[in-house]
């Protein structure tokens, strides 16, 4: 008898122990085919400095941007676990668009796995797989991208990232004529910067950051991964692209929308994304 | 007869009678072909090419809308006509001052529009062609822009099951060549035919065409101001002209004498049409103004008497147009009313995938 209470008295407390965890913290349990949502909050900034377009940021080259622009295509969303298994995102949902003019920021994700996740992944740009399915496959996305300036036509296809405004250069061009820059400012040009593949280099890259929190989705719990996007990497990243240099002939504007400039700014976008931090829980956000 | 040449015969004749098989037992159809139906709006000027030696055909016309936006026109199959010619900018280059081509290499002009071709006696900024069906040998051989050669164009093509079928379909001889492949590409800009503005049904006095105070008075304007060189339906006299524009030094542009080598060319231009001007900024050859407010500020105000400056342009000592901003605003609100949505919109022009 004394054996069996010792028993059941070890039973009780460990059971209590038990209820009193789930009564704390329910999410530790995850339950099978149970699935959840979560959120990529995008937020933009400048080498540490909040974007705010309009204002004033001086890179490492010496030139002073002004950032009226800042629209990209994320894409090809995997959430991964500790054990390494990665949750594909359904592909034909997985093509998403911030813009800081107009204001999305956030991809919202449904129908996940519960799970711990601890890495996610992302594309940015569209895929040359998606691209080849031809514009009638993906009419509706091709007309969103349209509709936020991430297009050029069809057949030369998707902006993945566009980022425009004004800079003055480093040093003052020397005055030998009297044309004025595209802005009708002497001394200040104006930029495009526009993000792209093309038939000769596929400039799309995927991305993968390390959340310094689990993130925990379950069906009451929905956490909002925090990303900070530096568009200073664009120019200023482990690859530097001097506007100035790349003023176009008649010396208005720098205009980088091919060649081996995009293939740099696609090495220095591997650099441009950071998660800042997870919010678990509600998933509610700021 | 010895055995070796009764040998070789017969080998030959196994070879023939192959082909001839092979001939016999892939029966190809070829779609039917039939003249495109070509509608010459009531208030154009006459047409100013030929166009009864190479009509188009609806097979003709699928073919050359394909072409347009294949890039394998381009040494590196990258850049296609659409490449620089955008429908929704009727045919423009977006948003570029001047256009960048294959190796991201920038050309020295803006792109002009392809639009109302066959009324046109010459094209390009400079003249270089006034052959609707020659014109693209020039864009697709400039290093700057396509960089190719028709020869070797027509040898990628060949390797395309597709393309030799449409080349089969729209010309009697069949061949994949370089002059169907250009007959193709003009089949395809003479239906580009833009008559179906704001403006034209005001003019054709059809449903939609009523033109508020402003617009009528930017129209008396234009034709009081402009129409001398901006002249007929067309909006352009398809004359070469230097319309006072100070020369960009960087790019050293000296227009038509670039064609004709004759010094008192220098510095003309062609007259553009101003058909859909609301959609193809910036403006002027080297795109360098961006908004029509900064032409009509430029006609009054900034017009220089460089070499070979228009007569026009110098009435009673004063250099350029003079014109109040209300004024200017009215002749922008009437600028306006030559867009075309439907040409920008037609899917008979565009290469959906």
């Amino acid at each position: 008898m004394k054996k069996n209470i010792q028993t059941f008295a070890w039973l009780f407390s460990a059971g209590s122990l038990f209820v009193a965890c789930n009564n704390d913290d329910n999410s530790t349990i995850i339950e099978e085919n149970t699935f959840g949502a979560a959120e990529l909050y995008f937020d933009n900034g400048v080498n540490g400095d909040k974007l705010v377009l309009g204002s004033l940021y001086t890179n490492s080259n010496g030139e002073t941007l002004t950032i009226n622009r800042f629209n990209y295509i994320i894409s090809n969303i995997v959430l991964i676990k500790a054990d390494g298994t990665e949750y594909i995102y359904p592909k034909a949902k997985s093509y998403f668009i911030i813009s800081e003019e107009a204001d999305l920021h956030t991809v919202q994700l449904e129908n996940i796995p519960a799970g711990d996740y601890v890495k996610v992944r992302f594309g940015l740009g569209v895929d040359q797989q998606k691209y080849l399915e031809g514009e009638t496959a993906q009419q509706e996305f091709w007309d969103y991208a349209v509709q936020h300036n991430l297009t050029w036509t069809w057949s030369t296809g998707y902006r993945f990232i566009n980022f425009e405004g004004t800079f003055k250069p480093a040093h003052a061009a020397k005055h030998e004529d009297h044309e004025e820059p595209g802005t009708g400012t002497p001394g200040l040009f104006n930029f495009q910067i526009h993000q792209g593949s093309n038939t000769a280099t596929d400039n799309y890259r995927e991305i993968t950051l390390n959340l310094p929190t689990t993130a925990r989705i379950r069906q009451t719990d929905k956490p909002s991964i925090h990303i900070v996007a530096d568009a200073n990497k664009i120019t200023d990243g482990q690859n530097k692209i001097v506007l100035q240099d790349n003023l176009n002939a008649a010396g208005t504007n720098a205009s980088i929308m091919g060649g081996e400039n995009l293939i740099k700014i696609a090495e220095n976008t591997l650099q441009m994304f950071f998660v800042d931090h997870v919010h678990n829980g509600s998933g509610s956000h700021h | 007869m010895n055995f070796k040449k009764i040998q070789r015969i017969a080998g030959l004749m196994m070879i023939l009678g192959l082909f001839s098989c092979t001939s016999d037992d892939v029966y190809e159809t070829i779609p039917a072909d039939s003249l495109f139906p070509l509608k010459i709006p009531s208030n154009f000027p006459q047409i100013a090419q030929n166009i009864d030696n190479n009509f188009p055909t609806q097979n003709g016309v699928a073919l050359g809308r394909k072409l347009f936006y294949d890039g394998r026109l381009s040494r590196d199959n990258s850049v296609s006509c659409a490449f620089c010619h955008e429908q929704q900018s009727a045919f423009t280059h977006h948003g570029h001052d001047l256009s960048h081509g294959i190796d991201n290499l920038t050309g020295k002009r803006n792109a002009p529009s392809v639009q109302n071709m066959i009324f046109q006696s010459e094209y390009f900024y400079d003249g270089a062609s006034n052959s609707i069906q020659m014109l693209s040998i020039v864009p697709i051989h400039n290093p700057l822009e396509m960089d190719e050669s028709l020869p070797t164009i027509v040898e990628k093509l060949k390797q395309d099951a597709q393309y030799v079928q449409l080349f089969k379909a729209a010309f009697s001889n069949g061949d994949v060549s370089s002059s169907n492949l250009l007959n193709a590409l003009a089949q395809f800009m003479t239906i580009m035919i833009s008559a179906d503005s704001k403006y034209d049904k005001y003019i054709r006095n059809e449903d939609g065409g009523n033109f508020d105070q402003q617009e009528l008075k930017g129209l008396n304007l234009f034709k009081n101001n402009c129409a001398s060189c901006h002249e007929t339906d067309l909006f352009t006299d398809n004359s070469f002209r230097n319309n006072g524009l100070p020369p960009n030094s960087k790019l050293n542009d000296l227009g038509r004498e670039e064609v004709t080598g004759f010094r008192t060319d220098r510095y003309k231009f062609k007259v553009p049409s101003l058909r859909n001007v609301e959609l193809t900024a910036p403006y002027m050859h080297d795109g360098r103004f961006g908004s029509l407010q900064s032409v009509l500020n430029f006609y009054s105000n900034g017009v220089q008497q460089t070499e070979n400056l228009d007569p026009l342009l110098q009435n009673n000592s004063h250099i350029g147009i003079p014109l109040t901003q209300e004024e200017k605003e009215a002749l922008i609100a009437f600028l306006k009313t030559l867009t075309d949505y439907d040409f920008v919109k037609n899917p008979l022009f565009y290469h959906k995938t």
